[in-house]
Formats: structure tokens, sequence, C-alpha cells
């Protein structure tokens, strides 16, 4: 939990260095929560907020949400959908894959076709 | 290798480099008026669904399904905006019913350099429409094939491919660490597949290419074609409810929410194309033929402009969720 709040204001610092509106109180605003309440997740003060707020800071800040959802400990809900749709499936594919390198990974992926035109 | 994310064709190249990623999303937007004036840049309200098109081969002819591809729904005369993303320095060529976005000329996998018909990525944030002067573009508006309205049927007089094309290619690894860079068969009548046609002028700058033609890996380029249905065929096709009219540029306007601009003051500008430039706009078709396929294109005054200059990071154009409020 500290850790997604020290990442968030990691990132968040470093794009205040060039651009003012990435303080506390414009990012919250933007965000839709109220300033101290950032200023604690930051501090790790608070557990990191819902699924919808991290979403929407790491969007302001230009990160992955996933990988945000991911240091806050969350699944998002659509992937949560996805493995409750067909979870002995899912299950084995990602204990299948957890020790594989990237490059193994990216073979499962489905590839959009490309055809003849 | 393409994939497909929340609605974004991913593009990925690990066999050149792990940072080789970049995203093209289409974004729904507001169609700006068609009346020869020049309107900034409209927002973002949201990606375009997209589909494979594999999914969906049985209801589909088979001429689409061999182009293989993606498929996505459009309202007739609905707007929309290219957003790319990526840090990893890109070549991107873009085509309508197989004509550049950028030059007017036919579909080719290649790069071209004169006159370069590719956008440079990350430079080049977003297109909008056909290159038809310097620092002006169309455009892109959905009409249906067949009715005299897109590029391809003005360019071509044919009326074959609609649809959108890219091809994408990575810049070479070397010149990558060389620069340090951070960076429904019977049901399918043709006034159901969707091509796209120059709307209304708007104020976008297409940046040159700065490093030149022999940067770009061309043994490494990826393909997609989009298919473009009406939003009655996507609901045929998927079973899926088809996406709500966006709102017209009015009640966008009048609602005080914001339109952008977007300077890059380090990058020189492209010309735009001339043969882009003698094509009929949407309205001045309609005109011609007497027909009345283009609603709400009554001239709206901006005053509420945002201006988004050279980024620390990507400039954010979007209304906020506002659209909410339609």
């Amino acid at each position: 939990m500290t850790h997604f709040g020290s990442t968030i204001r990691e990132i968040r610092e470093r794009l205040r260095r060039d651009d003012r509106r990435y303080s506390v109180r414009q990012v919250a605003g933007r965000v839709g929560i109220e300033p101290a309440y950032l200023s604690k997740i930051e501090r790790g003060e608070v557990a990191p907020p819902s699924e919808a707020t991290t979403v929407r800071l790491a969007q302001d800040l230009g990160e992955d949400p996933d990988v945000m959802l991911a240091l806050a400990g969350k699944v998002s809900t659509d992937l949560q959908a996805i493995i409750r749709k067909r979870p002995r499936l899912f299950a084995d594919l990602i204990r299948q894959l957890k020790e594989a390198p990237d490059k193994a990974v990216l073979r499962v992926v489905r590839e959009v076709r490309d055809g003849n035109w | 290798m393409i994939f497909l994310d929340r609605n974004r064709l991913m593009f990925r190249f690990p066999e050149v480099h792990e940072d080789a990623i970049c995203s093209i999303e289409l974004q729904r937007t507001l169609r700006i008026p068609d009346d020869d004036k020049d309107y900034p840049l409209p927002p973002g309200l949201g990606a375009f669904e997209l589909r494979h098109l594999d999914d969906y081969s049985a209801r589909l002819p088979q001429s689409w399904c061999r182009r293989g591809g993606v498929i996505a729904p459009m309202h007739q005369a609905e707007a929309m905006w290219i957003n790319f993303t990526s840090d990893y320095p890109f070549a991107v060529k873009v085509a309508t019913g197989k004509i550049c976005a950028i030059t007017g000329d036919a579909w080719t996998n290649h790069l071209n350099c004169d006159p370069q018909d590719y956008a440079v990525l990350p430079d080049q944030p977003w297109l909008d429409g056909y290159s038809v002067e310097k620092g002006i573009i169309r455009q892109f508006v959905a009409m249906p094939l067949g009715g005299g309205y897109t590029v391809e049927e003005q360019l071509t007089e044919a009326a074959v491919h609609g649809g959108i094309q890219f091809v994408v290619y990575p810049i070479k690894a070397e010149r990558y660490f060389d620069h340090g860079m951070q960076f429904l068969r019977s049901s399918f009548g043709r006034d159901t597949i969707m091509g796209l046609a120059p709307g209304g002028r708007m104020k976008q700058d297409i940046y040159d290419d700065r490093r030149g033609l022999d940067v770009w890996d061309q043994r490494h380029g990826s393909r997609c074609f989009v298919s473009l249905v009406n939003t009655a065929q996507w609901m045929a096709i998927t079973g899926e409810r088809p996406p709500t009219d966006p709102p017209t540029a009015q009640a966008y306007t009048a609602r005080g929410l914001p339109w952008f601009d977007y300077y890059d003051g380090d990058s020189k500008v492209m010309a735009g194309s001339k043969k882009l430039r003698n094509l009929k706009s949407v309205a001045k078709n309609a005109e011609a033929t007497s027909q009345s396929d283009l609603p709400d294109n009554e001239t709206i005054l901006v005053p509420n402009v945002i201006a988004l200059g050279k980024p620390g990071r990507r400039p954010v154009r979007e209304s906020a969720g506002d659209e909410s409020v339609f």
C-alpha cells in the first residue's frame, strides 16, 4: 500500500517539475477527490482508493491503469469478469504462464489477422 | 504483431525492440460544421468499439473475411479522429478506402518520402482528417460507400474498399539507441458499408519526418484493415447495441465545453495534398446533388479553446467526461 502511495507521489512530483497543473490540489480536483485525501494516499496513511479513482488517477498521470491497479493490490472489474466466466481455463492459463518470459506470453496473445487487401 | 486491447489496436514489435509498442485508437468526436471556416480541434468522446472481424465471418461477405483485421460501427455523418500513443518512434501510414490521407495517393505498403506519405510518432499525437493545406485538414466523416462522397470514390470513381487502413513501421533499433531517445451477405447493401469522406476544415499540423526514410525498419511492418459498418448493421453482425448518437457540435459548444488547439513549435509542418484539397467536402457534395445527408451543419462560434503546447508528457484532449450530460 505504501508502495502505491509513494509511486503516485513520485510520478506526480516528476510531472509537476515541468507543469504546475500537477500539484496535489489540481490533480485531486481533476480526479474528483479531496486534496487532503490524495495527500494521505501518497503518504500511505490510507488504503489505496477505489478502482474507479485509481483508474482516473492513472489516466491523469499518464500511467497504465492496470499497472496502477496491480500496485494498489487490485484486479480490474473487467479482468475479474473474464476470469469468472471461464475460471478453470484462465486459472490454468495464468499458472502455466507465470514463469514464462514475455516473448512466450506474447505468443498466446490473439493477433489481429492481416489478410489480402 | 497486432492485438486488440480495450478497443485499441496495439502494434508490438518485440523482434525489433522491447520498447517498440504503439497503440492506435479511433476516437468518437463531434462533427465540425462543414462551412469552409477553420475550427479548432474537437474533443475525444471515447473510443469506437473494435472487434476481430474473424469472430463474425459467418455474417460477413467473403471479400471482407479475406481482408482480416477488425470491424467498427459508425453512424452516418459521424466524425472520428485517430489517436496515436507511443514513446518509441514509428512511421504510420493512414489510408481510407486505400487512399493515403496525407497525400491522396493510392495505397502502397512501403513508405514514401517525396511527398512524405506517413506520420511520425510520437511527434504526431493525433490525425483528425485529410491533409489539404499546410496546417489545415478536412475532418474524417463517415458516409455510405456508393453515395459518391468518400475520398476513394472521388479519386478513383469506384466504391470498392471503404474502411481505414494502417501500416506501422518501427524505427530501427540501432537508431533508437543512437539517438538516445526517450521517448450479412445478402443484406449487405452498399448503404450499410461505410467509407470516410472529407468534412469540415480544422486547424491541425502534420509534421515532417526530421529523421529521413532510412531510419525506419521497413522489414518489420504490421498492417491492419478496419472495416466500417453502419450502426444497424453492427447490431445485426455482433448482436451488440450500437453506440448512441454523439452530441452535435452546437449542443456541445452551447454547454461551454472545451475545444482544443495544439502547437509544436519545434517541428516543420507539411504542405498538404493538392489532390485532397480539390475534393468536394460532404456538404458541397450534398449541395451539388440536392441531397440532405448532412444535418446539424450550422456555423458555430467556439469561445472555449484550450491551447495544448508541446508537452513534457502527452497532452490530454478530452472533455473531462462532460459528454455524459448528453
